[in-house]
């Protein structure tokens, strides 16, 4: 496949770039970004367990789909068990507190 | 499929597998990262991609045929069909009904009582956005600023690559393309992109959305229920939810974008710590406001033929960027605000200067301009003149009756978005330099804690963002 041939002006950058260039100096590779990835999701998986089953909804009503919202379900009961699901209730009950507050005092 | 769902990080991960396992060969890299980009596009509507395809065509063979002509007068006619041709589309699709429903209106004025029939057409996510990617790219084409892409491939990817397909930030053919042209041999800025992730997570995930659903939308659906305290606390929290909900989205896209290997410009710059309008236009979606300038502003004559062309330039463009933000002339009165007040501010510049000279100078003059601003946003939110007239009437009544929506958390996250407004420059990167000790995975797992975290103390479900509409 033939590639463009560059002009002068195409290689000056015409405008600033949203990351800086320190933080390009170190960096990793596409393997790298990959790891990272899948141990975000992991770590996702394990701390957000709560809200998975309920995301199942918008995929339709599939027999597959049935069958993934019960693992999900029961991956959700392991957390659960696990203590995992935990600092997601408490973060959201802070959270819902935080909002309840009213400037009379009183919350809702 | 919006960024901050189950679905975009699985979308990601099944991405990031594949350029992982597509190192080394970058042809295959990109053909994968167009399949990906028109997978994610057709989540939306699939018959979408069609027109997406349509506009990558016309921009690529505008450009070959620019490369292939060299009398001007024929360049010039290329030009002017590969640009009425993107107009076109855009024009049928965002405008027709809306040019249908004025004209309509018109002939009731006059008294006529034919109406023309309504087309009904589902305005494709992102639109806007491709449009003016594929008309900078034609016009630079034309004006010798970038090389003609041979490659079409190329070409796909930068009308349709993901990241910023929906809304974008708007990447000139010249800043991206030279980078589909080889591989870049820098590292991928991990530290940096997942930094800026979880920024964009908190301010659209906690910031926009409590503020949409908390204070904004209950006051903007009915400003008669409320006093004016709540309705001027309505207007910041709009001003704070648009900004965190729009550059939140940037910054996950500019952050997408690094994982995958390609830069894209930094599109906002704390917005509202500007003193002068001039300088939140070159702070707020500077890409827009940069292609507003470049395509419009300076073709139009810019300020190259004396005061009174300067303010007709900066009226008309201004006009046209507000009705490229939607079909409604509350965009227009949107735009008409900042254009006449780009005009006055220019207008006074003998006398008020290029920038304030005194702290206190400065602090008034932001005052001035971020009030301007708040004050403009009224017409962008408010679902039409009427609401906006009696939302700004009532922000001079019933301040003895106290507040009923803008409780202390929405006053809070209020301060939380305008303080960062004015975080010392150079935070971003002093954050990233220190994360960059830590190794990629343990990066890679403290974010997903994060991520759960944010997800917690989120509002259950994701509101669509403001500007994907546009």
């Amino acid at each position: 496949m033939r590639q463009s041939t560059l002009t002068r002006r195409e290689r000056a950058p015409l405008v600033t770039d949203a990351i800086p260039p320190a933080l390009r100096r170190r960096g990793g590779t596409q393997r790298q970004v990959f790891a990272a990835c899948l141990a975000g999701t992991l770590m996702v998986a394990l701390f957000a367990s709560r809200d998975t089953p309920g995301w199942t909804e918008h995929l339709g009503d599939a027999p597959l789909v049935h069958r993934l919202r019960d693992a999900l379900a029961a991956w959700d009961e392991a957390m659960e068990r696990t203590g995992l699901a935990r600092p997601h209730a408490i973060l959201r009950a802070a959270m819902q507190r935080v909002l309840d507050w009213q400037w009379s005092g009183d919350a809702d | 499929m919006l960024f901050p769902t189950l679905d975009f990080l699985l979308f990601f991960l099944v991405v990031a597998a594949a350029m992982a396992l597509l190192d080394r060969r970058f042809t295959a890299k990109k053909a994968m990262l167009v399949g990906a980009s028109y997978f994610f596009y057709a989540q939306w509507d699939w018959r979408f991609c069609f027109l997406l395809a349509t506009s990558t065509a016309i921009s690529y063979a505008a450009g070959l045929l620019l490369g292939r002509t060299r009398r001007e007068r024929s360049r010039r006619l290329v030009l002017a069909a590969g640009v009425s041709l993107h107009l076109f589309i855009l024009g049928v699709f965002k405008y027709l009904d809306f040019l249908t429903l004025s004209a309509n209106r018109l002939a009731h004025l006059l008294g006529l009582e034919h109406e023309l029939p309504f087309v009904e057409i589902l305005l494709p996510v992102g639109i806007s956005f491709f449009t003016f990617h594929g008309i900078s790219y034609v016009t630079d084409v034309y004006r010798r600023d970038v090389a003609v892409c041979r490659a079409p491939l190329d070409m796909a990817l930068y009308m349709s690559f993901f990241p910023q397909l929906i809304a974008g930030p708007i990447v000139r053919a010249a800043y991206f393309l030279p980078q589909l042209a080889r591989p870049s041999d820098q590292p991928i800025p991990i530290a940096g992109a997942l930094l800026l992730i979880l920024g964009g997570m908190v301010k659209k995930v906690i910031v926009a959305n409590y503020l949409a659903t908390g204070l904004v939308d209950p006051v903007f659906a009915a400003p008669d229920n409320y006093g004016g305290p709540d309705l001027l606390l309505a207007t910041y929290g709009y001003a704070v939810q648009i900004y965190c909900d729009f550059s939140g989205y940037t910054d996950i896209a500019i952050a997408i974008a690094a994982l995958c290997g390609f830069r894209f410009p930094r599109n906002f710059n704390q917005p509202y710590r500007a003193a002068r309008l001039r300088e939140f236009w070159q702070r707020w979606h500077i890409s827009l406001s940069t292609w507003l300038r470049d395509y419009l502003y300076k073709p139009l004559g810019g300020s190259r033929h004396g005061r009174l062309n300067t303010y007709r330039n900066l009226m008309i463009t201004m006009l046209l960027g507000g009705i490229w933000h939607g079909a409604a002339w509350k965009f227009v009165m949107w735009g008409a605000l900042h254009g006449g007040g780009l005009a006055v501010e220019r207008m006074c510049q003998p006398w008020l200067g290029q920038r304030p000279a005194s702290p206190l100078g400065r602090a008034v003059s932001w005052f001035v301009v971020f009030h301007f601003v708040c004050f403009a946003w009224i017409f962008f939110r408010a679902e039409d003149f009427t609401v906006a007239g009696i939302f700004i009437a009532g922000l001079g009544a019933g301040w003895s009756a106290g507040v009923q929506q803008a409780q202390p958390a929405m006053v809070a996250l209020i301060a939380i978005g305008m303080a960062g407004q004015f975080l010392p420059p150079g935070s971003f990167e002093r954050a990233g330099r220190a994360l960059q000790q830590v190794p990629y995975w343990g990066l890679g797992a403290a974010t997903g804690i994060a991520l759960a975290a944010i997800n917690a103390l989120g509002p259950e479900g994701i509101a669509p963002f403001i500007y994907f509409r546009f």
